[in-house]
């Protein structure tokens, strides 16, 4: 018996080698113009107003097939071979030009003509104004679209399409004057007061993106007129430079470039996008040249790529940071003065060697320092350890006496999911104010916790934040987003910050008309807001991927999403 | 002649080997697990480093092979500075203070959801071996049921929704491993009730509970220690599962499965140490632990 | 006799997965989780929390959203009628996501436990034939530690070793190339689908694909499975009636298969229970090769609390977990009268 077991274990073997030796042969290699890019995931829906717009993985396979209405010139590669885009040029896209009357406050805009859809229908006002409408109508799972027509104050684009009188409400979601069509090339659009969001806005193609209004309204229901299920399952009609080829959630996305495309068609004619969940495996597969791009590796890991063959790294200090919250209703965190001794105890020059290898720098202000109006903090916080002591003494809490009573709130939160990137980050933290005698434990939670604590509950007391960064290229925008009070405004104010001085000034920022005095204002208001340590900004990292040698022209934009049009060899 | 005589002729018959076979396996199990267990307990304190401070370099590895009889020596006789044996992970943090400071948090989660698993088994299975109506059949189906979850994500469920504490995880592990027992109770007791003596007993007069504590459960104590012990091992081995996908212990906590997910991407570049070292203690822990369940259910057999 | 016990027995299954189903849905939603904060993401607006939160039927009290759920409001659509809900995340249906999810495990594990088998069986008989023996005490060893191993870190090696060193297998990318476009599916089985066509160039090339998760398996599952084989291999061959076979005279061959057939039932339990275990198990080598199995589905969706796809994923693994277990005392019952008297 023992004999015949043994045969059959070596025919077993022999077998499985031939098999193997067959199948090697089998694999196909890429063709010519295709690109595949690992990604940490696909697109879990395409509908801007779905309940996957917050994930960026989603982000990216929309703006691939999204047209916005402006964009702005190529500035020209950084050092690595990053394009990025001069913020002070913005260029028509699916606007051929446009109008401002300062007094009348309206904008018409003249869209380009001769552009078309991967269904082969061309652009016209209908389709913006289908796109104005659905908007409106917040029938989807989030309020999106409308969410930034609000905030560049359009008229009709008010709250009452929250109202909980069904009546207020339904009258509100349907579009009114403040959207007209003159005729199929000419739309004007009526705004309530001085704002220049809405311009700044336009760019945000995953918020004010436009649909192929007759291929969207092709597959409306009585259910669902606005065509939610099918952009979420099915595909995103736009104008862009890419179609849908074929869709698997959870597992990849593959697109073909539109052939009609007003832009000329693309370079890559068949992109795919596989999910691939362990950054590893992304890595080792590029290196071997399988896969032409990968995202989402560390910095350690991309920092390994530099040196090998037929792969590069390219970076750009975009718009990514990381900031330490603290939140003002949390105690200890009112103190001011212990923000300012946490402020002088980070160890920013570790961080950046350990946790970013060397591909960050430290923060020196509220908003990104890439964007115009950024205002470098007169006399910027460094790591000094007397200072932290000092000013911890000055808080009360001198040599740390008295922080054990607040163990609790000195829990440091983060999103466990990124415990790769976000690991030496914390632990250099932690063991920095643990010297100091602050009593800092680690608590890493759910992604899904962890947006609901910092977004609905703002309770989250004492944690770190990498993915936070204003998409519109403004510091007002950034202003409204993060740092005026609940009560003036603002939207996404996780520390409960509340300073009169400063929602007095962002009151006369918000409908300033003179460039100048808007900037001063806003400077102002960073210096305030780094002075209070609103958020304690620690770095700024590099928005970096990996590509082989050959794939060129990558092109930042704001919401860090590659755009395959751009790519080429 | 009764079977326990045929038992006797049995056990004559077979080789004297077959019975010091696995005696060194025995003494190497035997002896990790008596070092593992060593370690839970003092592992912490004479860890060179302290396992949640990250102030060193990251990515050091470790020291040549040449360099360790100096610095070993150099060690020993309290002279120089310490030494990183393993190397430092992606944070600075020393490998070896936590691999050797791991076990306490392994072991103690391990034995603590064996020990409550045990605590709702063995009753419910004694009861639903003994007594045979619509209630312990309730409880066994229920038992099923339980047994038909799927481990590895019902733990993950429980833990990553009610909160990543190892107070949860302890808890998560008890109840999804208690069937097991329940189950071996019961065929135990269902085993015995054919054996001999309790026949015996019963013929006797002994009353059922009485047979139950006096007969049947110290006879069930072999293969409840050697599940046990299997039992152990797996739950460590779940535990570093939940851990590598995120649903386990916090860091900077050491725990092997934690230190084998943080390293994983290091491996490609070339950076093995943060994680093959958690890995070997891993495998040889639970390969110790299953050793000793084996060696146990040898013993208790004859 | 024997039909009154399969009736009952499958009666029983029926009541195990309605309370299951029970079990499953309100401890899930009494967790202290907030799966609606996702949804808002850019916007944090007291009306888009409470719009989400009515998108996801969210705002009812917890027994309409059972009745829901089950599909006894009247509305159409619910459990009863096969429909497992949408998910939250993709707003897909589950019942679709997990089909396409489910397949590539079971083709996995499939795989898996017949190499499994065709090893575990032959060296576990080997090792019991000649006990003490160099090749029995190897055997033993590797029984013991097979079952003892972290899976991903073994999977995580053999990646390191056999891809990135030797470059003898496919990247770690999942069943097909995915530059390639897989046809139309028929039966969801890739394997199945592609014999089905006569294509036997997919078909080798999933093969090829499946090759080091399925050795990681294989590494693991075998060690527990030649455990048991060699097991009870020795305990049927010391049995009383191999005793008398012998001492009838019975050539040792016909002992062997005899000892074989008594070991064998055992060891398919244990197959069958493992197959169970290792649905929800396999998650680790699903992560580590990106193969888009239920298990990475899973843990998705535990995640980002998405509690239709974590109903679903856990109803559905575990009915098939309870499938398995009926299956098997329905064989016992067959083979082995006494079953169905007790």
């Amino acid at each position: 018996m023992a004999s015949h077991s043994r045969r059959a274990a070596r025919t077993l073997l022999i077998g499985l080698g031939s098999l193997s030796c067959l199948v090697a042969g089998a694999t196909g290699a890429a063709r010519a113009a295709d690109l595949l890019l690992l990604a940490e995931d696909v697109p879990s829906g395409l509908d801007p107003d779905g309940p996957s717009i917050a994930l960026p993985t989603t982000q990216e396979g929309m703006v691939q097939m999204l047209e916005p209405l402006i964009d702005y010139e190529p500035k020209g590669p950084n050092d690595s071979g990053f394009v990025l885009p001069d913020f002070s040029k913005p260029r028509g896209r699916l606007l051929e030009a446009w109008d401002y009357d300062p007094k009348a406050l309206t904008w018409t805009l003249h869209l380009r003509k001769g552009v078309k859809s991967c269904a082969g229908n061309e652009f016209t006002a209908d389709d913006l104004i289908y796109t104005y409408g659905r908007a409106l109508s917040t029938s989807g799972a989030v309020p999106n679209a409308w969410f930034l027509l609000n905030m560049g104050s359009i008229k009709g684009f008010t709250n009452d399409v929250f109202s909980t009188d069904k009546a207020v409400a339904d009258a509100a979601k349907k579009l009114g004057d403040g959207i007209k069509k003159i005729d199929d090339y000419t739309v004007v659009v009526q705004q309530t007061e001085v704002n220049p969001l809405y311009f700044v806005n336009m760019a945000v193609t995953i918020s004010q993106g436009v649909f192929d209004a007759k291929e969207m309204q092709k597959h409306a229901t009585a259910a669902d007129p606005w065509s939610h299920d099918y952009a979420n399952n099915v595909n995103l009609p736009s104008f862009g430079a890419y179609c849908l080829e074929r869709w698997v959630k959870d597992s990849q996305i593959s697109y073909r470039a539109n052939p009609n495309y007003y832009r000329g068609k693309a370079f890559y004619d068949h992109v795919v996008v596989k999910k691939v969940p362990e950054a590893a495996n992304r890595l080792v597969t590029l290196r071997t040249g399988q896969a032409q791009m990968v995202q989402g590796l560390n910095a350690h890991q991309y920092d390994s790529l530099k040196d090998a063959k037929g792969v590069k790294v390219e970076g750009v200090l975009g718009n990514e940071g990381l900031f330490v919250v603290m939140n003002f209703k949390t105690k200890p965190f009112d103190n001011i003065k212990l923000r300012q001794a946490i402020a002088y105890a980070i160890p920013y020059e570790r961080i950046v060697q350990v946790g970013y290898s060397g591909q960050a720098k430290q923060w020196e202000g509220v908003i990104p320092s890439s964007y115009p109006g950024f205002v470098k903090q007169a006399q910027p916080y460094s790591t000094d350890l007397a200072k932290a002591k000092a000013l911890l003494a000055e808080a009360g809490f001198p040599d740390g006496k008295g922080l054990d009573a607040y163990k609790d709130a000195f829990k440091l939160s983060y999103v466990s999911e990124k415990e790769a990137t976000l690991g030496p980050v914390v632990n250099a933290i932690s063991t920095a104010l643990r010297a100091l005698n602050i009593p800092v434990t680690l608590d890493p939670i759910p992604q899904t916790q962890y947006g609901d604590r910092q977004i609905v509950k703002k309770d989250l007391g004492f944690a770190v934040n990498d993915q936070e960064k204003p998409i519109g290229v403004d510091a007002g925008y950034a202003m409204k987003l993060f740092f005026v009070s609940k009560e003036a405004g603002g939207i996404n104010n996780m520390m409960n910050y509340a300073n009169p001085e400063l929602d007095a000034l962002w009151v006369k920022a918000k409908i300033e008309g003179d460039p100048a005095a808007r900037n001063k204002e806003l400077a102002d208001m960073q210096n305030i807001l780094m002075r209070d340590v609103a958020w304690l900004p620690v770095v700024e990292f590099k928005t970096q991927f990996g590509l082989s040698d050959k794939v060129n022209g990558l092109t930042w934009v704001t919401d860090n999403s590659p755009r395959f049009y751009d790519l080429k060899n | 002649m009764s079977s326990a005589d045929f038992t006797l002729i049995r056990e004559a018959t077979v080789p004297r080997l077959r019975r010091l076979r696995g005696h060194g396996l025995t003494i190497v199990a035997g002896l990790v697990v008596l070092a593992i267990l060593l370690l839970a307990v003092i592992g912490p304190s004479i860890s060179p480093f302290d396992p949640t401070v990250a102030d060193a370099e990251p990515f050091l590895p470790p020291p040549n092979l040449s360099a360790w009889p100096g610095l070993l020596w150099a060690a020993l006789s309290g002279a120089g500075t310490p030494v990183h044996w393993f190397g430092t992970d992606a944070s600075g943090l020393d490998v070896f203070s936590r691999v050797i400071s791991a076990p306490r948090t392994d072991l103690s989660i391990a034995v603590l959801a064996n020990g409550f698993a045990l605590l709702i088994g063995v009753p419910a299975g004694l009861l639903a071996g003994y007594f045979r109506n619509w209630g312990t059949e309730t409880l066994m189906r229920v038992s099923d049921v339980l047994q038909s979850f799927p481990v590895f994500i019902s733990a993950m469920i429980l833990v990553a929704l009610a909160g990543q504490s190892t107070v949860n995880i302890v808890a998560a592990l008890a109840v999804l491993y208690s069937p097991i027992y329940v189950r071996l109770m019961r065929a135990e007791v269902m085993t015995q009730g054919a054996r001999g003596m309790v026949e015996a007993s019963r013929a006797l007069g002994s009353s059922e509970v009485a047979i139950a504590i006096r007969h049947v459960l110290p006879n069930s104590l072999g293969p409840t220690l050697v599940q046990s012990s299997v039992t152990i091992g797996f739950a460590i081995l779940l535990t570093a599962g939940l851990s590598f996908v995120g649903a386990g212990v916090r860091p900077p906590t050491p725990e092997w499965g934690l230190m084998i997910s943080n390293g994983a991407s290091g491996i490609m570049l070339g950076q093995w140490w943060p994680s093959v070292f958690p890995g070997i203690a891993i495998s040889l822990t639970v390969f110790s632990f299953a050793a000793l369940g084996d060696v146990l259910e040898r013993a208790y057999r004859s | 006799m024997l039909l009154r016990y399969i009736g009952r027995r499958v009666a029983v299954s029926i009541v195990q997965l309605l309370g299951l189903v029970v079990v499953v849905f309100f401890l899930i939603r009494l967790m202290p989780a907030d799966p609606v904060a996702r949804l808002v993401g850019l916007n944090a607006s007291k009306e888009a929390y409470a719009q989400a939160s009515h998108s996801l039927g969210l705002d009812q009290p917890l027994l309409t959203q059972f009745l829901q759920y089950f599909g006894l409001d009247g509305r159409g659509g619910g459990l009863l009628e096969g429909h497992l809900g949408v998910s939250w995340v993709t707003n897909g249906s589950v019942l679709t996501e997990i089909g396409q999810t489910l397949p590539v495990t079971i083709q996995l594990l499939t795989l898996s436990f017949i190499i499994t088998l065709l090893i575990a069986v032959p060296v576990g008989i080997a090792g019991a034939s000649r006990p003490g023996g160099a090749f029995d005490r190897g055997v033993f060893v590797y029984g013991l530690f097979g079952g003892s191993q972290p899976e991903f870190w073994w999977g995580l090696m053999f990646i390191f070793v056999f891809f990135f060193k030797l470059g003898i297998a496919p990247a770690p990318l999942g069943l097909v190339n995915p530059m390639d476009m897989p046809s139309e599916p028929i039966t969801g089985f890739i394997l199945l689908d592609s014999l089905l066509r006569g294509e036997f160039d997919v078909f080798l090339d999933v093969l090829w694909h499946l090759a080091l998760p399925t050795l990681t398996l294989v590494f693991i599952l075998s060690g527990p499975i030649i455990k048991m084989v060699r097991q009870n291999m020795v305990r049927a061959l010391g049995s009383d009636f191999v005793l008398y076979a012998r001492a009838a005279g019975l050539r040792e061959s016909t002992v062997t298969r005899y000892a074989f057939r008594i070991a064998l039932a055992p060891a398919l339990t244990l197959v069958g229970i493992l197959y169970g275990v290792m649905l929800g198990g396999a998650v680790l080598v699903e992560t580590v090769f990106s193969l888009g199995g239920i298990g990475q589905y899973a843990v998705r969706a535990v995640l980002a609390f998405d509690y239709p796809a974590i109903q679903g994923v856990v109803l559905v693994i575990t009915s098939i977990s309870l499938g398995i277990y009926l299956v098997l005392d329905l064989v016992y019952a067959v083979i082995d009268p006494r079953v169905a008297r007790s």
